[in-house]
């Protein structure tokens, strides 16, 4: 575990009471989430009971508003409350002491501490990412599943609406509660510590933020017990078929809804760290990658996700308050949905991106031992993507029938996000050039990025082409290609990330040859999955079917065998990061001989990373520099375990 | 050594390129091409290949070269050369992409707008989607009805379409095209088939339980041949009295098993059980499957939510399509 060795769990700050004295049911933790969330589900139920009483509307018990304000509003507040991650603003707001020098919630001394609301900004990435990863298998497995129903043509195990849930599930859970969190997670973890901060700007806000995340994907999960099954609409839940659902697609509009919160409210705290807490001599231009990559996915996760969070209320509302957004009987237009869900639907591809490319760049610059080649082009490429990702979203509409003009100008700007992709790919390459490589885990699933995301990005000039993407949309093709951009490349930076902070986040080493034949493993099994969707698409075969044509019938046996080969890699990398936490030989604060701040404090880091503010003098990627420093710290060495 | 670098790489290079191109060219990646829409489609398709596979080449041979030739033993612990970036060679990989995503652009934008074209005097179809089916008018031709899409090969055809409950797509993946239909608005699409034959239009947009089953028939026939429809259509009345007919053109098998319609659908009630539910609704079966049909709300069958099967049947079959429809669904022997 990652656990900071230390000879007392008392951080002897302060005078206060001692935080633990209170019963079970009173203190901040599960089970008073548990009864909270109860009480606070029955004050929904009465207050939707109680207003329909009044109004005397019949019946007064109507399960479907009850549930949506009792139990995915109220409830999940309630939850919140009761484990704790109100307790120091409600002390604060009703004039009690706080405690504002006692750490007691600070930094884990026991694997017990990553189940409580915790503000240490390292705790609450490996919380990030054990959670991420629970929704993942499960999202793996729902994927496993329906590629069994799929193995034949017709239908087989499950009923069409087990299908399309397992398939809306299937993403849902993979965008909003895997991918997006899961890079939030590794920034977490890495970013305060690359700036040379103690922690983040709001460290209570960001422990909220991540509170939100198990609520939104068990919200998800719950759906496949309501009435009528899970929400069956695919993540992207078109108006008016989302609007005409059962009840358990509003678990998907909340679910959104905490999950939106939780991505702009960590975005706004990296925004806030990045702008006012680097080290003395950070500067802009000084910041590693990684770091502009997080302030860039901030940026657009700031402007965009309020635009899916509108999106899913106008929905919810056309069905709940019979509002008629988008019910053309009532005056509403149908495609306003879709212009509101791609314009946060599109930057969000960048946002489930970018921070892959800063995780990549770190780790091809260090495993190649070179500078980053054009380090400010690198940082501007992001931007420009960052500019040109608002200006692109109705690529995804070509055959919608929104106005025929928008067409060849979205194409055109599509066409351009290829131009500063390009350059970091180009940058990636000329990196490796003349370098020393090593080809560790991280630096093989860096590679294998490139790569991955090479041909994902050429099968995206394709779709940008307005009379190729009018026979490709729908179809297989796009299947293929969001998996070669968000497994190829968004997963396989995660697992890179992993594997290269791994040493830091926990203390030991995870298994080389356990991590090469994960990523030899993941490497094949996932072309081989994927790669024949490209044709399946061109061809004919639509996506989201739970049925297809005959003549389809042994490529799509062949993904199936192909995808439970895929799902079955993953045990390799489980095992491996499960046994080598427990038992892995202990790491050294700086295994990969790295220049950025985090590897120059102890692994696991101090509490409070730095005794001393480090001073930063040089740029972050100096390899081969005779004599260069990215920063000073104390005494110029690591410092010793823990001393805080 | 530089120059026996770029030599070596682009082998590598050239290799590369080959076995792509072969896998390109080899594999029939695009169906058969029956409208001169789909051929200009696979004309685009051609010129974004040849610049993708260049790139390909270029960047996964710089790749390979690269783990071959500047691997690193872990004990070595040198470092690179400090080359911090290279303004010109910077250019060059802006500069460069820049200008072929702009050919593709343009190529792209000049395709788009002949494929958008009618020319003179298209014909003119009018194309109608619901939870699960499609049917076809031809405002030409008297506004006949048709649950078949059948079309003279050579004309230009403009569909004009339009959804009665959620979105449904249109289309017919050898012809190319692809369009929305979208409750509230009006779309179009232009298709010019090429080639006789049969083919099959399926819904590309998720449109609930009875998506992947949502196809219809498609035929493309000669000038004469339509005409030959044409009339035997209005002589018959539409798809007329034959039960069997209205059964597959109305589309009851997307949702529906039957046995003797030889569907098996599985998202409504299994119609070879209709006697034994009319038994429980407490009905006469040929009543029961016309009220079922008319009004689908009024009765479920046990298992089955409301909301999912069409309300419209009433209206958008004729009274005697239906009344064939009962006698097929009733155990009318064949």
């Amino acid at each position: 575990m990652s656990v900071v060795e230390h000879s007392s769990p008392d951080l002897g700050h302060g005078s206060g009471a001692p935080p633990h004295r209170r019963g079970i049911l009173m203190r901040p933790g599960f089970v008073r989430g548990i009864w909270c969330f109860a009480l606070f589900f029955l004050i929904g139920l009465y207050l939707v009971a109680g207003v329909r009483w009044l109004a005397g509307w019949d019946p007064v018990y109507d399960w479907n508003i009850i549930v949506l304000v009792g139990g995915l509003v109220m409830g999940p507040v309630g939850f919140l409350l009761g484990i704790g991650a109100f307790d120091y603003w409600l002390y604060w707001v009703s004039g009690r002491p706080t405690r504002p020098d006692d750490h007691a919630n600070h930094g884990a001394y026991s694997w017990k501490d990553y189940f409580k609301v915790n503000t240490d900004h390292k705790v609450i990435g490996v919380q990030y990412l054990a959670t991420t990863f629970v929704f993942f298998v499960l999202g793996g497995l729902m994927a496993m599943l329906f590629r069994a129903e799929l193995a034949q043509p017709g239908m087989q195990f499950m009923d069409t609406q087990t299908y399309n849930g397992l398939v809306s599930m299937h993403a849902a859970l993979m965008i909003f509660v895997f991918i997006i969190p899961a890079f939030a997670g590794l920034a977490n973890f890495a970013v305060p510590l690359m700036l040379g901060a103690p922690d983040m700007a709001f460290p209570r806000l960001n422990a909220l933020s991540f509170w939100f995340l198990p609520i939104a994907g068990t919200m998800f999960l719950a759906s496949f017990l309501a009435p009528g099954g899970a929400f069956a609409t695919g993540w992207t839940s078109y108006a008016p078929l989302a609007s005409e659902q059962p009840i358990g697609q509003v678990f998907f509009n909340m679910g959104v809804q905490w999950a939106g919160a939780s991505s702009i409210l960590t975005a706004l705290n990296f925004l806030v760290t990045i702008i006012t807490m680097r080290a003395p001599g950070m500067t802009f231009w000084r910041m590693p990658l990684l770091v502009w990559a997080n302030f860039t996915t901030s940026l657009l996760v700031v402007i965009a996700t309020p635009f899916i969070a509108g999106s899913q209320f106008f929905v919810m509302f056309d069905r709940v308050l019979h509002t008629s957004f988008f019910v053309p009987e009532g005056g509403g237009y149908v495609l306003g949905y879709q212009h509101i869900f791609w314009f946060y639907s599109h930057p969000a591809v960048y946002i489930m991106i970018l921070p892959g490319f800063g995780i990549i760049s770190e780790i091809i610059s260090v495993m190649s031992r070179k500078p980053i080649f054009g380090y400010r082009l690198m940082a501007i490429s992001l931007l420009g993507i960052l500019v040109l990702g608002f200006s692109v979203w109705a690529h995804h509409m070509f055959v919608a029938g929104m106005a025929d003009w928008l067409r060849v100008p979205m194409m055109i700007s599509t066409l351009l996000i290829a131009v500063p992709t390009g350059v970091k790919v180009f940058s990636w390459l000329a990196t490796l050039w003349e370098g020393r490589i090593h080809l560790n885990t991280p630096m093989l699933f860096a590679l294998g990025f490139i790569s991955m995301f090479l041909i994902g990005g050429l099968s995206g000039i394709y779709l940008a082409s307005v009379p190729i993407t009018i026979h490709a949309s729908d179809t297989y093709f796009i299947v293929a290609h969001i998996h070669y951009v968000l497994f190829g490349g968004s997963v396989l930076t995660i697992f890179a990330g992993i594997y290269y902070w791994f040493p830091k986040m926990t203390g030991r080493m995870y298994s080389e040859r356990l991590g090469k034949l994960h990523f030899w493993l993941t490497f094949v099994s996932f072309n081989l999955t994927f790669f024949p969707m490209h044709w399946v698409g061109l061809v004919g075969m639509p996506r989201r079917v739970a049925d297809y044509s005959d003549r389809f019938a042994n490529i799509n046996l062949f993904i199936t065998i192909s995808s439970f080969a895929l799902g079955a890699s993953v045990v390799v990398f489980f095992y491996n990061v499960i046994v080598s936490w427990a038992r892995g030989p202990i790491a050294e604060s700086n295994p990969w001989r790295a220049m950025t701040l985090e590897w120059q404090v102890s692994s696991p880091p101090p509490v409070f990373n730095f005794d001393e503010i480090p001073q930063v003098v040089g740029g972050p990627y100096e390899y081969g520099v005779p004599g260069a420093r990215h920063a000073i710290l104390s005494g110029g060495a690591a410092p010793a375990e823990a001393t805080v | 050594m530089r120059r026996g670098a770029i030599v070596r790489i682009t082998g590598i290079g050239i290799v590369i390129a080959i076995l792509v191109f072969l896998v390109a060219y080899l594999i029939p990646w695009l169906p058969t091409p029956a409208s001169e829409q789909m051929k200009r489609i696979e004309h685009v398709y051609w010129f974004v290949t040849v610049i993708c596979i260049f790139i390909f080449a270029l960047v996964i041979s710089v790749l390979v070269y690269s783990v071959l030739n500047f691997r690193s033993p872990p004990e070595d612990e040198s470092d690179g050369p400090s080359i911090h970036g290279n303004t010109g060679l910077e250019i060059v990989w802006t500069v460069v992409p820049a200008i072929l995503v702009i050919a593709i652009g343009v190529v792209s934008a000049i395709v788009l707008s002949q494929n958008g074209n009618a020319g003179t005097n298209p014909m003119t179809i009018k194309v109608f989607a619901q939870q699960f089916s499609w049917r076809f008018e031809y405002p030409g031709s008297n506004n006949l009805k048709s649950y078949e899409l059948v079309m003279p090969v050579d004309r230009n055809i403009t569909f004009k379409m339009n959804s009665a409950d959620v979105i449904h797509s249109f289309w017919i993946p050898a012809m190319g095209q692809k369009q929305d239909l979208v409750p509230g608005i009006d779309t179009s699409i232009v298709i010019t088939p090429t080639r006789t034959g049969t083919f099959t239009l399926v819904c590309a947009e998720l449109c609930g339980l009875g998506h992947a089953t949502m196809r219809a028939p498609v035929r493309v026939v000669s000038q004469s041949d339509f005409a030959a429809w044409v009339k035997d259509q209005q002589g018959s009345g539409g798809t007329g009295t034959d039960g069997a007919a209205v059964f597959s053109s109305a589309g009851c098998g997307a949702c529906h098993t039957f046995t003797p319609a030889g569907s098996k659908g599985a998202v409504g009630p299994n119609l070879d059980n209709v006697a034994a539910d009319a038994k429980k609704a407490g009905e006469v079966p040929a009543a029961y499957v016309k009220e079922s049909i008319v009004d689908p709300n009024k009765v479920l069958a046990p298992g089955y939510a409301a909301g999912v099967m069409p309300g419209n049947f009433g209206d958008s079959l004729s009274a005697k399509e239906i009344a064939a429809l009962v006698t097929y669904l009733t155990g009318a022997k064949q």
